[in-house]
Order: C-alpha cells, then structure tokens, then sequence
C-alpha cells in the first residue's frame, strides 16, 4: 500500500496534472500537505477523495475514542498538525500510532521517526476527524489565549466583569436617590425623572435623524469605484482571511460554499476558515457530506466558557495568515467584489485606518412584516447613520459582519472581547480609542434578515445587552475616555451606543403614559403631571416617533426600496420588539452576561441569488 | 477665500446696523402693525402674566415667528420683534450670500443682492416692521434651495432638508402647507425623469411607463416615496399641531381660527370689509390677474424662467408658488395676500437666476438685463406696498416715504398709560382678542384679567366680586362685535345685578374704561 495518493487521485479521474501542478505550488507557498490543499481550496470533494482511497484498498476509521498519551502530543506543534492532517497518539508495539488523512504523506512520516524515533503505524482518518481530534487535544493553549489574551493585556477592556464596583456604587446611589426622592414626595421626583427621560429620548432621536441627514449627504459618494477595481492586479493581492464561525448551521454549508466560490478573488489567496465549535458535529457531518469540493479550512474550536463567536474568531486568529481579515456569516452573500474593493480602498487610506465597514442588508426584505422593518433599520444604520458617524469622526460600531481588518493591527488591539456579545461594536470603540480609525466601503453584504418573531426577539437581546455590556466597559472611566476620545466622542457613543438600549427600555413607559392621558384621559395622570410637563412629554414622544419614521423613510430611497416606505409608519409597534427585546437583554446582562443567543439561519424560504457586481 | 468671508460678514453686520437704526427710528415715530403689537402682548403674558402661559405659549401663532421675539425680549418688550426682525433679514442676506455666491469671483451678484436687501421696500418692510416675514423668507429660500440642490446631487439629504425647511415655513405661515399639493406633478415628473427609458420626451415617457406593468409600479412606488419623503413631515406636524390644538382649545384649528391665537383672524377680515365697502380703484386679487400682478412686482422671475427654458421641473418648481398663491386666492376670498406671497417670488427670482447665470452666454447683457430688472422691481415693490389691500403695508410706507411722529397708536398708548397708573393691586377685565394692542403697551400685565386666565369666566359672570375695572369696546370701536365686553354686556351686568355701580373713568373713540363699585 504505498500508492502516492495524489497518483491515485489523478488515475481515478478527479484531479488533473495541471491541477496536480497547481496543488504542489500551493503546498510550497502555505507549507501545508498536499491532501490539506487539495480538499480545502476546491480541487476535490470528499466524498471523492474517500472513494478514491476506498476503492484502493484503504479503510478510513473511526478515531474519536482512540488513546492517546500526553507526552507524544506535547512534542508535536498544533499547526504542524493541522497542515498536514495528521497527528500521532500513543506508541504501541514500538510504532507510533498516528492518525493521516493522506498515508502517502512522506514528510510527516518523516517527522514521526526523527522526532519520536519510531516507525509510524498509520491509521488512516477522514480529515475532519483529524482536524477535531488535533484542535480537541493540542488546542488548549490556543483557546486559553482566545479567551484570556485581552484580559490580561488590558483587563480594563475586557467585559469579563460586567459592572465595576464604581459603576454599581453609581447606579445603587442612584436608585437609591430615586426611591427616597419617590418616597418623600413622589409627585416631584416623577415630574423630574419625566422631564429628564422624555428630553433624553428626543435628544437621542434628534441625534440619530442629524446623523442620517450627514450621511445622505454624502450618500453618493463611493469610496472605490468600479474603475478602481478594474485596475487592481490580482497577483498584487495579499491573503485575504476569511472567518466563517459557525454553530449548528448544517442546513447552511451548501449555500455558504456556493456564495464562497463566487467571490472574485484569486482563489489561492483565499484563507478562508470555517470555524466549528467542538460539540458541534452538526455542520462538521454537513462539511463531511458534501458532494462537491469546499473551498475552506475547518478549524474546530475547542471547548471552553464562554462559547461565543468572538472567542472562536479570536481561536480561528491563530490559524489566520491574510493580511487583511474579515468575517463573514454562514448565510451572508457579499457583493462578489468585495474583497477587491476592499484591498483597493485600504491601499488609498491613510495606515491609521485598520478597518473596513461593508453595508449590510437583507435579501428577504419581502418575506414578512418582520424582515421588511428589518431591512429598513438595516438600510438606515448601514448607509446613513455609520457614514454619519465616520463624516463627524464619531467611533462606528461595527456591524455583525463584513467588517474587514488589518490582520496585524487587529492583533495589536488585543482581537475580539470573547466576552462581549456585541464584539464588533466594542472593537469599533476601542480601535477609536487607541487612534485608529474605520472606513465605510461601498459594498454590501446580503443577510438573511430574521423572520420569526422569537427568533428575532433572541438576536436583538444579544444585540441590546452587548450594547449596555459595551457602554459598561468604556464608561468605566469616564474621564478617561474622554482624554482618549474626546467630547465628540463621548457624546456621540453615549448617544449611539449608551441610547439605544435606554430609549428602548423607556419607550413602552412613555407611550403607556401617552395612551393612559390620550386615549383613555386618565385623571390620575393629570394630577400627577402638572399640563407643561405632560405636554413635553408628549411632544417628545410623538416628534420623536415621527422623527424616528422619517428617518427609517429616508433609507428606502438610496436603496430604491420604494415599496417598504408606508412599512415605515410601523416603526412604533417595531420599537414594542425591541423594548421587549431590551428588558430580556437587561436580565441577561444581570444573570447571565457572557451567554450568547444563538439565532437561527436558514429559516427564510427566499431564493437568494448571488450578489454579482459587474 | 478667508478676506472675502470677514467681507461679507462685515456687509451683514452693517446691514444688521441700518435696519435696527431704520427700525427703532420708526418704532420711535410711532409705527407699529398689528402682528407685533400681538407678539408683544403675548410676550408679556408669557414672561409676566399669572395663568395657563402653556396654552399661550403652545397655541399662539405663527409660532415660530413669536418664538424668535423671544430671545429679544429681555432688551425690550416693543423693540423685541424690530430687533429680530431686522437680524432675520441680515440673516437671510448673509445666507443666500454664502449659498449663492460662495465660490463666486464675480461682485456684481453680491451688488445685486445688496441693493435689493437695500433699497427694495418689501426688503425694507420685512427687515423693518418687525412682523415674522423674514423666517418666511428665509426658509422658502432654503426650501427651494434644497430642491434645486436635489435636482441637481438626487440625494436624500437635500430632499430630506427641504422637507425640513418646510416645516418650519409652515409654522412661520400656514398657509404654505398646500404648497403640498402643487408638487404633485412636479413629484411625478421627477419620478418619469429618473426612469432608466431611452425616450428622452417626457410625455412619451410617461405613456411608457403607464403601459408596463413593472415600469407602472416603480413609477407609482418612487412618485409616493418621494411625495412623502418631501411631505410627511409638514403635514403630520400640522396634524399633531392639530391635535394639540383640539386637546388644549377643544378646536382643531383653533391657531388659525381664534383671534385669541392668531392676530390675522380680525386684521383680515376687517381689512376685507373696509376696501369691499369703500369704492377703490385698486386691482382687485383675481384669478390669471394675480398671476399678472405678480409678473409686474417681479418681473425677474421671467428671466429666471428663461434661464431655466429647458429644464421641465427647474420651470415647474417656478410656477408651484404661482398655482399656490392662485390657490389661496380661492381659498381665502375674505383675506387679501400679504407681502410676503409677493416677496417670495423675488426670492425665487434671485435664487434661480444666481444659480444659472453662468449658463447665460452674453454675459454683458445678461447683466444690463438683470440691473434694469433690479430697478424696476425696486419701483413696482415700491408701488405694491404704497396701492396695498392691506392697511398696515400702507401704513408702513407712508411712514417710510414721510418719516413724521405717527398717532396712530396713541390712543391705545394713552389708554394703556392710564391703566399703568391705576394701583398695582387693581384688577382689569379686559378681552385681549380685540384690546392686544393696548395690552401690548401695559407694563403690569398681572393686574389684568384676561380670556387665557380661568378666573376670567368667573369674572365675566360676575364682574363686582372679581375685578375693580373693566375695559368694554365702544360701538364705535369696528371690532366690537367680536368680544363679549362691548355695550350690550354693560346692560347685561346691570340687569343681572341690579346694585352694581359701574362708573365711567377714562373714554376715547373706541374705549370705555369701567370702575365697578
């Protein structure tokens, strides 16, 4: 049995000499096998490659429950294993038992003997299983640093502690001022805390229309255009890494491979990493069954609390070796030249700007009421408000995904917050702090916009709490942060950042206080609030709400969504989710801070196309 | 760059300087209108009055124009408007300068302007008079601004300010919120415009776009999106501003309506009454004559239109204020069109024309063309104000043209001198609905009794147990039909009463100023 497996591949008829050829060049430059190559950059299915050896004679096990000792593995290098798909367990019969997903692989075997001075007895194994088994056994030190790596650089940015004992001083003095204020005379602390709260709500909105209106300005401007990306030289390009972390996402592959091919980037520089949480055999066995050639690494993630996607992105950094760096997730359909555009654009900025913000929006705007509203709000925060935010010079919190980095700088900041659940939003701020800045591109990428309410409910708690976790950490020193960011800054992130979880958690108060005076003319609500004050209130909740509508009107126009502006008037009853949304967020971030609600992809029925940019 | 914006600065500021000179000089004389006379009165039940000031402060209208008396009112309750008045107009001076003729090298455009805001007496009455013409001005200009902007980047922003600056001009005058509907076929011809169709004529795109189905749907869902993106915004802040009406006057259009709010209410009818039933040889505001007359009083606008020949919504956005103005000629049969529906053409004039004069090839000419335009419209502004329907524009130039001492307001100054030495502790029942101009000149406005106070119903029920004094309107007095304290109540109170002593101290033509024992 010593057929070299690439001979083999080549008799059976699935890869061909050129392809043969290429692979080899390949394996040079990356230093990974030949097997790791061919299966991950799209030469050969699988299913294919398992066909291929079966028929030769070979027998692929089962490897999970295999033995193994600890001290063969501590002289072996993670990433050496994971390039070449194999690793060694345990010496028996004077062999070493090592696991290969290419038996043919000489300079591994090669490895085994100078190292452990022993021939090897291989076993052979599915590369994914490999891949598990290596990342589950020898991953450790990796995925500590995953988790703890910005907490011990800068524990001050790290959301592991939730409120300092500074910020729960403040909010129990607060409290406290506010009940004995309601207890001594209730009548005026409750004109004050109305007159304070209703203000803040107009003042956030008005900030949020002034943003949208600063960002239409320049709503025609486009940072790279199509001729830029003409003139771009594909072998001028760098690695571009790609992150796709993943949980439970089985249904999705298919369509995440198929989205994946049609990026227009020369294919070879593509490092794109799947990263699979360790119990998640879900979509590992969806990787597995795929009948035609994936064009990415898996990287299993090994267990360890939190289990959050920044603490698999941080894991997956490890492995990474783009100069650029981006996420993207499972359902996402990026325009096909946004890589392009991307590389054209950092090439232009100054060296300070380390990240790139793509737009977001939803291929699904037609599904239901839920997505319709979504895409609106997706339509105004992704081309008008964070362009708003970048002309005021403003810190952007980035979106979930599309945010595209400089590899080494992203490092430098200490990557991902594994335990905050809105990572993108606090690396967006934190990057600000240290000087840095973010772009905004002119690319989109499609998502699946939610459309079950429960669902939706879990993602925007996710969303809302990682907002309040974000405001938590960087108003830690208040003072501070102003040195470092300046006026502008502060208010602007406590409008944006602070607001939003606010204006949601008073919004249901106040319109129960509108209904009760309004519709119903409750009398109690007129002794309570003398008429100035009841009139104030309600002058701010209606402007604002009209202010808030007008605002989500204006983002149907630059994506020519006219269909979805009356779907704007339904803004109020939208803003009854979220506020539903907050108070779950609130809880959360009192029990259980670090827990990430999963959403679930795939629940849309609407056929979407690829994004092809000509 | 920089010299020339410290220049311009300086103009503004100089021009700040002649129109408060030239306004407190004829405020001095004697000149008031009802509008100030109004917004003072107010203010000072804002600042000094005892009651619901909410209702006054939120219900009075133009509430804009009353809010910007505000900042002014600590100098000086009877110059406040005057002073604002007269920064407003070097506000909009400044700001059509820095919009208009930023990047401009040429000073010919900025001498333009600068001899309209000069010598131009619409110009002079607006900046002058202290009434609110110049927040009119001013965001009229930024309204079309922005739509002319718009037509030319198609982005949101400058359709999103223009709604904004709508609004505004809507609480500065109401009557602008059916400018809504004259943009409807402008909205559409937008819309056919930006239609990706190779037929270049509109008319055949329109019949292309009517007969497909997709291109049908897409014209109908952009022509909405774009009406309400440029209209949402004024009409539901009138509705709102409707409610909040109906809420605290139990009348939806109370601001309008009520000459407790609005000071229009009874001016324009009364200037209505007295030219109808008096013989004039004026013309008369109707139909296609309107239009004429306004083609006289600015006779740029044909320049402006010429400029624009082929430009279809350029042209059509010209004559949305023609339609509108022939609209409120209908509407509002009883009221005649104040200034400031003329002067807003001469703002659009100067806008479209600085905009395109470039374009214009014969630049020599051009500019004999628009100096000549410049001078007649200085004589038929002149003329307008001088042959106005409305008496205070009258009012105004003939104060302007022959600056002498004024008694036009002395008696209501001499009544209200009076009451201002009546003992601090008296109490006065007067209906400001009608008597604002003397409440207006009245130092102590807490010794009044007045309709926005609750006690007032009380004191009207019963007037021996709730005032000392009450100011009733004579018969003489043309506005006396409208308040409940005229002659007819005197004989109420005595029959109701019959041991109420109700002794006449102080008298003029259309007074009567009570003591009640």
């Amino acid at each position: 049995m010593s057929v070299s497996i690439p001979e083999l591949l080549i008799s059976d008829g699935f890869i061909t000499h050129g392809d043969r050829q290429r692979i080899d060049e390949i394996c040079v430059n990356l230093g990974q096998s030949f097997i790791k190559v061919a299966l991950n950059f799209g030469f050969i299915s699988r299913k294919n490659y398992e066909r291929s050896l079966t028929n030769a004679g070979y027998v692929f096990e089962e490897i999970r429950e295999q033995e193994y000792d600890g001290d063969i593995l501590s002289q072996i290098e993670l990433k050496f294993s994971n390039d070449h798909l194999a690793l060694p367990l345990r010496a028996e019969n004077g062999k070493m038992v090592t696991l290969m997903a290419d038996p043919s692989n000489e300079l591994f075997k090669d490895f085994i003997k100078f190292t452990y001075d022993m021939e090897p007895e291989i076993i052979l194994a599915s590369d994914l299983d490999i891949t598990w088994m290596s990342h589950r056994l020898l991953g450790e030190r990796y995925v500590k640093s995953a988790v703890f790596e910005l907490l011990n650089r800068d524990a001050k940015a790290s959301a592991l502690v939730t409120f300092t004992m500074p910020q729960l001083i403040f909010i129990f003095v607060m409290i406290g001022l506010i009940t004995s204020g309601l207890v001594l005379d209730f009548k005026n602390t409750s004109i004050i805390l109305n007159v304070i709260v209703s203000t803040f709500f107009l003042v956030a909105i008005t900030f949020k229309l002034f943003l949208a209106l600063v960002g239409s300005r320049f709503e025609l401007h486009q940072a790279v255009t199509n001729q830029d990306v003409r003139e771009v030289v594909d072998d001028d390009l760098p690695a571009y890494t790609i992150h796709l972390p993943v949980y439970k996402e089985d249904k999705l592959i298919k369509k995440l491979v198929w989205n994946l091919q049609s990026l227009d980037y020369p294919r070879e520089k593509l490092d794109i990493k799947l990263l699979i949480e360790e119990d998640d055999d879900k979509t590992l066995n969806a990787v597995r069954n795929l009948d035609f050639p994936a064009v990415f690494e898996v990287i299993v993630v090994p267990f360890h609390m939190p289990k959050t996607k920044p603490k698999a992105c941080n894991y997956g950094l490890h492995f990474s070796r783009g100069k650029y760096l981006t996420i993207y997730d499972a359902e996402d359909i990026p325009d096909t030249d946004q890589l392009k555009k991307v590389a054209a654009l950092f090439d232009k900025l100054p060296s300070n700007y380390i990240c790139v913000q793509s737009a977001l929006n939803y291929f699904n705007r037609n599904e239901n009421f839920l997505t319709r509203m979504f895409t609106l709000e997706y339509s105004y925060w992704f081309d008008y408000m964070l362009p708003g935010l970048d002309t005021l010079d403003i810190p952007i919190p980035l979106g979930g995904t599309s945010n595209h980095f400089k590899t080494e700088n992203l490092i430098g900041l200490g990557a991902w917050d594994p335990f905050n659940v809105t990572e993108d939003a606090d690396l967006g701020v934190r990057a600000y702090e240290k000087g840095y800045k973010v772009a905004i591109i002119n690319s989109t990428t499609y998502e699946e916009a939610n459309n079950e309410p429960f669902n939706w409910i879990r993602q925007r708690s996710r969303w809302i709490k990682g907002y309040m976790q974000t405001y938590l950490v960087h108003m830690r020193n208040p003072v501070d942060l102003y040195r470092r960011i300046g006026l502008k800054g502060v208010l602007g992130f406590s409008f944006f950042i602070g607001a939003t979880p606010f204006t949601f958690l008073v919004y249901p108060f106040l319109l129960l206080v509108f209904i009760c005076y309004m519709v119903f003319d409750l009398s109690t609500i007129r002794t309570l609030f003398p008429d100035w004050v009841l009139f104030m209130s309600i002058f701010n909740l209606i402007v604002g709400n009209i202010l808030m509508i007008y605002v989500n009107m204006m983002a149907v126009f630059k994506r020519r969504f006219y269909d979805l502006i009356l779907f704007s008037i339904a803004n109020p009853v939208y803003w009854l989710m979220h506020s539903i949304a907050s108070y779950k967020a609130l809880y959360q971030l009192v029990v259980k801070p670090f827990y990430w609600e999963k959403t679930n992809h795939g629940l849309s029925k609407t056929h979407n196309p690829v994004n092809v940019v000509s | 760059m920089r010299k020339r914006s410290t220049y311009i600065i300086l103009i503004t500021i100089v021009l700040a300087i002649y129109y408060l000179v030239s306004g407190i000089y004829l405020n001095r004389l004697g000149y008031f209108n009802s509008e100030t006379l109004f917004y003072i009165e107010k203010a000072r039940i804002i600042f000094d009055g005892v009651g619901n000031r909410l209702k006054v402060m939120g219900l009075t209208a133009p509430i804009l124009p009353f809010y910007a008396t505000f900042i002014f009112t600590s100098i000086d309750y009877v110059l406040a408007p005057v002073i604002a008045s007269a920064i407003g107009t070097a506000l909009l001076f400044n700001l059509m300068v820095n919009t208009l003729l930023r990047d401009s090298k040429d000073d010919f455009y900025l001498a333009i302007l600068l001899a309209i805001f000069l010598f131009h007496p619409g110009m002079l009455y607006t900046a002058i008079s202290g009434k609110g013409i110049y927040l009119i001005l001013i965001f009229f200009y930024l309204f079309f601004l922005n739509l002319f902007k718009f037509y030319r980047s198609s982005t949101t922003f400058h359709i999103s300010v223009a709604s904004i600056c709508l609004v505004i001009l809507t609480f500065c005058e109401y009557k602008f919120i059916w400018l809504t509907l004259f943009f409807i076929p402008l909205v559409l011809s937008i819309t056919i415009n930006s239609l990706n169709l190779s037929e270049r004529e509109s008319i055949f795109r329109l019949f292309l776009s009517f007969n497909s189905p997709s291109l049908r749907r897409k014209l109908v869902n952009k022509t909405f999106a774009l009406y309400m993106l440029i209209f949402i915004l004024p009409v539901i802040s009138v509705v709102c501003y409707k409610l909040l009406n109906l809420i605290h006057a139990n009348d939806l259009n109370y601001f309008i309506e009520s000459p407790y709010a609005s000071w229009s209410v009874f001016v324009d009818n009364l200037n209505y009454n007295i030219s109808t039933s008096t013989f004039s040889q004026k013309v008369p505001d109707m139909s296609v004559l309107l239009s004429a007359k306004i083609l006289l009083y600015c006779p740029l606008i044909l320049l402006a239109l010429y400029l624009f020949k082929e430009h279809t919504y350029q042209i059509l956005t010209i004559l949305t204020p023609f339609a509108l103005l022939e609209f409120l000629r209908v509407k509002y049969e009883r009221s005649y069109l104040s200034h400031e529906f003329y002067l807003i053409f001469v703002i659009l004039a100067l806008l479209c024309i600085i905009l395109k004069a470039q374009n214009f090839s014969n630049q020599k000419l051009f500019k004999i063309m628009l100096s000549s335009g410049v001078v007649i419209q200085l004589f038929t502004g002149y003329y307008a104000l001088k042959h106005s329907q409305v008496e205070d524009e009258r009012d105004f130039m003939s104060i302007l043209l022959k600056p002498e001492v004024s008694t036009q307001q002395d008696d209501n100054r001499d009544l209200a001198n009076y009451i201002n030495s009546l003992p601090d502790d008296s109490r006065v029942m007067i209906d400001d609905a009608i008597a604002y101009p003397i409440v207006a000149f009245i130092h102590n406005t807490k010794k009044l009794i007045m309709p926005y106070q609750e006690k007032y119903l009380t004191a009207v029920e019963a007037p021996r147990d709730a005032v000392d004094y009450m100011l009733v309107a004579t018969t003489k007095n043309p506005v006396s039909g409208y308040t409940q304290l005229n002659p007819l109540y005197l004989e109420t109170v005595k029959a109701n009463d019959a041991s109420v002593s109700l002794k006449r101290i102080y008298e003029d033509d259309h007074w009567m100023l009570y003591r009640i024992d």
